[in-house]
């Protein structure tokens, strides 16, 4: 079985060419506009309305239907949205100059007030999940019709790139005002996206259609409408794709890939994702409120053989928390590798020089087992007696919020910023938070405040930089992936532009 | 007869209300926060506090309880937390799906049960009856997802002559609704078809063994006449009881079907809300499909001590 | 489910259902019991399995060629062959001495929760039985409850409170099965009490507890032996189908069905991995179905002579 080797170099050319769009070599043809694209999931949507949404699948379905004020390229660039163009006097001001002749599917305009009003939303609204995202914002101004200052309260690096995603995403008012809650439902209306909403068939599907009106006559949308399945399992769903039941697939299992590229019916683009996959270790109670045991823990994994054996090389080792296609990647900090010798070292140094037992708590699913059953072996090597224990993600979630596990797996979608990737997992926070392992380090604070107050990028990249080899020392989370997220297709479908926060954006897709 | 159907009718209510009691409990016991499940990547705990708040999540269990049966008691199941949508909504969505599911796997194993059955019985002992009771021990044994995926990699991927996943309305579309349910039905009905052929089988050696049997034989009645007349009716009856009992537990007993083949029926929806905490859910759909069991249960009940006065239990 | 298909111990109980009028052999006749079973064709073959099945339990740290937890990276996914016979599965283990160790596992599993559930179920069926009245309608609908239940859900449920492991699995499965038992210890009392000899044994003074363990226990066991042996088989497949839902045993150590559920996405790649445990899944149900098969037909009144 061939094995398909991607090195941390690979990693990074994919990155800078994940323009390529898979289709023949000649390049000659011309789009068609037509037919409907079948899209399969491996979950449903849990809601319509972005201001509401806390899954990672809704984004797919919006990035289509709603728009961003700012996007992202492939490079992780900010380009304009929504906004045709950006200043920012001071770093507590940011102004959007907004795009003009914008219309909402709803017909209503799109505009300063509008934009005001979603901002407001996602402050105001009771169940906004947005809060976190917009929390520095203090105040929008409507300055004329397409112009609108944001205040913020302190300065903030990172705010324009979460911008790109649910935060930035404008909503019809009329919409919102019409409809209510419903529009959790049903989304007729009220966005501005190439494609919009016509239906959605609970467990069944989720249809939109062209945007006939979309301001953006460069390009597509060529496709007549989208079709969004879920398919929970994951061996149905290359199944569907093989037979030629569905077109795209989000995401193609690393046991599979090998499979799916010899096979000539499917597409297979190799898109490098924002993802961290780490474990979170508690410093809060023994075992590893102990550094030097942290450190041993660290020492005594193989991470290289964990990516080629278990990821079978879809992806890279990590270094730390932000991944190699972020411009803030320090491609010069090695990720630690595995010295038996220092690990036993730090376990003397630890006061166990015979080694100690611990439990590590992770997801039920087969990938996740397959892991921490080498990840067991390994340490075993290192004389360290590690137990397994399985739970559902509610559980996971339950127990990691309540700190109540030693080592616990923890996955990361990623954001487009590494402040998105970093924040809220190290920065000391009382209470419930993302910072399971209640790591509480001065240092790490002080830079992770600094790096939302610079605005260089190449000031950010070196603090980010100071931040990752701290946490290689700290460990409150051994780093042990960034995936790569392969997403198949049917040679059919034509023009796709990978994008690494892996949304798929069907703008200028088309179906020969 | 009478006060036999009262007693049993009344005897409900206890049982519901110990199920829906267990139910409670074992969710609220189970680790996990359907409000977390749902908003895993934010932790605005504001928004988590309110969205609590507004569910009632925050209320003790016993008056959580309380609420839950005062509102049930005047026909309200509650809105599952996950979409909002009305408990009662989400079942009818999908129980349609589960239905067909089940009667067309029912079907199917009616299909192959009775033939085999049959002829397993007449001729005893045979190399026809050990085949048929070979392959009644298949399907029991066989576990249901392994025929389920090698179903689907026969005639899904290297035929390619049916479609592997998902569902199609077939009051819409009956051909490819149809074609959708045919892998599912197959896998269920097999199974369902080696229990059936088994009973059919037993029944129709004991009925065979029966006394009038003897008597109509020593009449000189042909074999076949023998069999239609007399003993099939009678053999029938603990089929209809058990096909009777099979239909109640079909509905929520499919999930693992369902899930292999992407149908959405009620068993996945269960097991779906298990897993995100979605206590309204799963408590009103558990309701259903126990209410819905036991009624079968007493209708296959009474219905068997109606046919055959000599067996009337306590 | 009291096995993989739902309601299958039911379709079983049917017939039985007409036979409630007809008495439960008396303890001599036990002997002729066995003897007949033993004589049903398919027994020796079944008996057989079952034998071999915990001899290759026992004797596992003998029989396995490798060691069932070692990794081997670079010989992940190799085809059955000399070195390998059942081939390697994902992170390089033999097959063959996973399916071996997972021999304990599955039978531990199986005859663990229907332990349970023969115990507790008998208990609370003469509780029931003898009690009569307000208890024996309390038990029998919890029972009942129980019984409504959809049985995956309900060990779902259950496997997450009491959190993943052999352990969890072995008290969801019990509950599972245990309304079965109960309903089937307090027929064969309520059938039993009925009895002359008891009544004269009552008529003589002998107090209920020896009644209960003279006379009517010893009736009691064939259908509850029979029940039990059912269940085992159908309990194994029911650990297989909670472990694809994400129940279970944990890792490394292995059952049958997590092996199947771990190897059912390498189908096209690997199938050994998903035919080795599911061989030997199949072969032992298909044992055990035999042996309570066989001993159920030998007590059939109505198939003697």
């Amino acid at each position: 079985m061939e094995r398909m080797a991607v090195s941390r170099r690979t990693f990074l050319r994919l990155c800078a060419v994940a323009g390529l769009a898979p289709g023949p070599a000649d390049g000659a043809d011309a789009p068609k506009t037509g037919g409907t694209l079948r899209v399969g999931f491996y979950i449903e949507a849990a809601t319509m309305d972005p201001h509401l949404s806390g899954s990672k699948v809704d984004r797919q379905i919006y990035h289509n239907i709603y728009e961003p004020l700012v996007t992202l390229d492939t490079k992780l660039g900010i380009r304009p949205g929504l906004a045709e163009s950006w200043q920012q006097p001071d770093s507590r001001t940011l102004i959007f100059n907004l795009r003009q002749g914008v219309k909402f599917h709803d017909g209503t305009d799109f505009n300063a007030e509008a934009a005001r009003f979603n901002f407001n939303r996602m402050k105001t609204e009771p169940k906004s999940v947005r809060k976190g995202e917009v929390a520095n914002i203090e105040s929008v101004d409507v300055v004329d019709p397409h112009t609108i200052r944001i205040n913020l309260k302190k300065p903030d690096a990172a705010l324009l790139a979460t911008l790109t995603d649910r935060a930035g995403m404008m909503i019809s008012p009329k919409v919102v005002q019409d409809r209510g809650a419903e529009l959790q439902r049903n989304a007729k209306g009220a966005g501005t996206g190439p494609f919009e909403f016509v239906e959605w068939i609970r467990d069944d599907h989720l249809l939109i259609k062209r945007n006939e009106n979309y301001w953006n006559k460069q390009g597509g949308p060529y496709l007549d409408r989208v079709r969004y399945r879920p398919i929970p399992d994951d061996t149905v769903k290359l199944q569907s794709l093989q037979a030629g039941e569905i077109d795209v697939m989000d995401y193609v299992q690393p046991r599979d890939v090998a499979a799916v590229k010899a096979d000539r019916n499917v597409v297979v683009v190799d898109v490098p994702s924002l993802a961290d996959f780490a474990y979170q270790l508690n410093h809060m109670r023994p075992p590893f409120n102990v550094k030097a045991l942290r450190q041993a823990v660290a020492y005594g994994l193989d991470l290289e053989q964990i990516v080629r054996g278990v990821w079978l090389n879809v992806g890279v080792p990590a270094n730390g928390p932000v991944p190699p296609t972020s411009w803030a990647y320090d491609r010069t900090i090695p990720p630690i590798k595995r010295d038996l010798a220092r690990a036993k070292a730090k376990l003397a140094e630890g006061g166990q020089p015979s080694g100690f037992a611990f439990t590590l708590t992770t997801n039920n699913i087969p990938i996740n087992i397959q892991e921490s059953e080498v990840i067991q072996a390994q340490l075993r090597e290192a004389g360290i007696t590690m137990k397994i224990k399985l739970v559902d993600s509610a559980t996971l979630l339950s127990d990691g919020n309540s700190r109540n596990f030693d080592m616990i797996s923890y996955q990361w979608s990623g954001r487009p910023d590494p402040d998105g990737n970093t924040y809220q997992f190290f920065k000391t926070t009382p209470g419930t938070s993302l910072n399971w392992s209640g790591i509480s380090n001065p240092q790490i604070d002080t830079l992770l405040d600094r790096t939302r107050e610079v605005a260089n990028q190449a000031e950010r990249k070196r603090l980010f930089g100071e931040l990752t080899k701290i946490l290689q020392e700290e460990l409150p989370m051994i780093f042990i992936i960034h995936p790569v997220e392969p997403k198949a297709f049917s040679p059919r479908v034509q023009g796709y532009e990978p994008i690494p926060d892996g949304m798929m954006r069907f703008k200028n897709v088309w179906l020969r | 007869m009478g006060r036999l159907v009262l007693h049993r009718v009344a005897a409900i209510v206890p049982v519901l209300l110990l199920v829906t009691a267990g139910v409670f409990a074992l969710l609220h016991l189970t680790p996990g926060d359907p409000i977390d499940a749902m908003m895993a990547e934010s932790v605005d705990a504001e928004a988590k506090a309110s969205l609590r708040q507004e569910l009632g999540l925050d209320r003790p269990i016993h008056v959580q309880y309380a609420t839950w049966m005062g509102r049930l008691l005047r026909g309200d199941l509650g809105h599952s937390i996950r979409n909002g949508e009305p408990v009662i909504e989400n079942v009818t969505r999908r129980i349609r799906p589960s239905l067909e599911l089940a009667s067309l796997a029912m079907a199917v194993s009616l299909l192959v049960a009775f033939p085999v059955g049959i002829v397993s019985a007449i001729r005893r002992n045979t190399a026809l009856d050990r085949a048929a009771t070979s392959f009644a021990l298949f399907g029991i044994c066989m576990p249901n997802f392994l025929l389920a995926l090698l179903l689907i990699f026969l005639f899904g991927v290297t035929l390619r002559w049916l479609p592997i996943s998902g569902y199609t309305d077939p009051v819409e579309e009956p051909v490819a609704g149809l074609r959708s349910l045919v892998l599912p039905a197959v896998t269920l009905g097999l199974a369902l078809a080696a229990v059936i052929t088994r009973t059919l089988r037993s029944s129709m050696l004991e009925a065979l063994a029966e006394d009038y049997v003897r008597t109509a034989r020593a009449k000189g009645l042909s074999e076949w006449r023998v069999i239609r007349g007399h003993v099939l009716k009678n053999a029938l009856i603990p089929v209809v009881t058990v096909l009777g009992l099979q239909l109640g537990t079909l509905i929520g007993g499919a999930v693992i079907t369902e899930y292999v083949f992407a149908l959405p029926g009620v068993g996945r929806l269960v097991v779906d809300a298990v897993f995100a905490r979605d206590y309204p859910l799963v408590q009103g759909v558990i309701l259903l499909i126990a209410l819905g069991f036991i009624l079968s249960n007493l209708l296959v009940d009474l219905l068997y001590g109606w046919i055959d006065p000599r067996i009337r239990y306590r | 489910m009291a096995g993989s298909i739902p309601g299958s111990d039911i379709a079983e109980r049917a017939p039985a259902i007409a036979r409630r009028a007809a008495p439960a052999p008396a303890p001599e006749q036990r002997w002729v019991v066995l003897r007949r079973a033993a004589r049903t064709r398919l027994a020796p073959f079944g008996a057989a399995v079952l034998l071999a099945a915990v001899l290759v339990a026992l004797g596992a740290p003998l029989l396995a060629p490798y060691d069932p937890l070692e990794q081997n990276l670079g010989q992940a996914l190799a085809r059955p062959g000399r070195a390998h016979l059942l081939g390697t599965d994902n992170v390089g283990r033999d097959v063959m001495s996973r399916v071996i160790w997972g021999t304990r596992v599955s039978l531990v599993a199986g005859f663990g929760s229907v332990a349970i559930a023969a115990v507790v179920g008998s208990l609370l069926g003469v509780l029931a039985g003898y009690a009569g009245g307000r208890a024996d309608g309390l038990v029998m609908r919890a029972m009942d409850a129980v019984l409504s239940f959809p049985p995956l859900v309900l060990a779902l449920a259950l496997g997450a409170v009491l959190g993943a492991g052999l352990g969890g699995v072995l008290i969801a499965l019990g509950v599972v099965y245990t309304p079965t038992f109960a309903r089937l210890m307090r027929g064969q009392v309520l059938a039993i009490a009925l009895r002359e000899y008891v009544d004269a044994a009552r008529a003589l003074g002998a107090p209920g507890w020896r009644i209960a363990w003279h006379h009517v226990l010893p009736n009691a066991a064939p259908p509850i032996v029979v029940q039990a042996s059912l269940s085992v088989a159908f309990a194994i497949l029911a650990e297989a189908s909670l472990s694809f839902l994400g129940l279970g045993i944990q890792p490394p150590g292995a059952s049958w069905g997590s092996m199947i559920n771990a190897g059912r996405g390498y189908l096209q790649q690997a199938p050994w991995i998903v035919f080795g445990p599911g061989a030997a899944l199949f072969v032992t149900v298909v044992g055990l179905n035999f042996v309570g098969d066989a001993i159920r037909d030998a007590l059939d009144p109505r198939l003697r002579g």
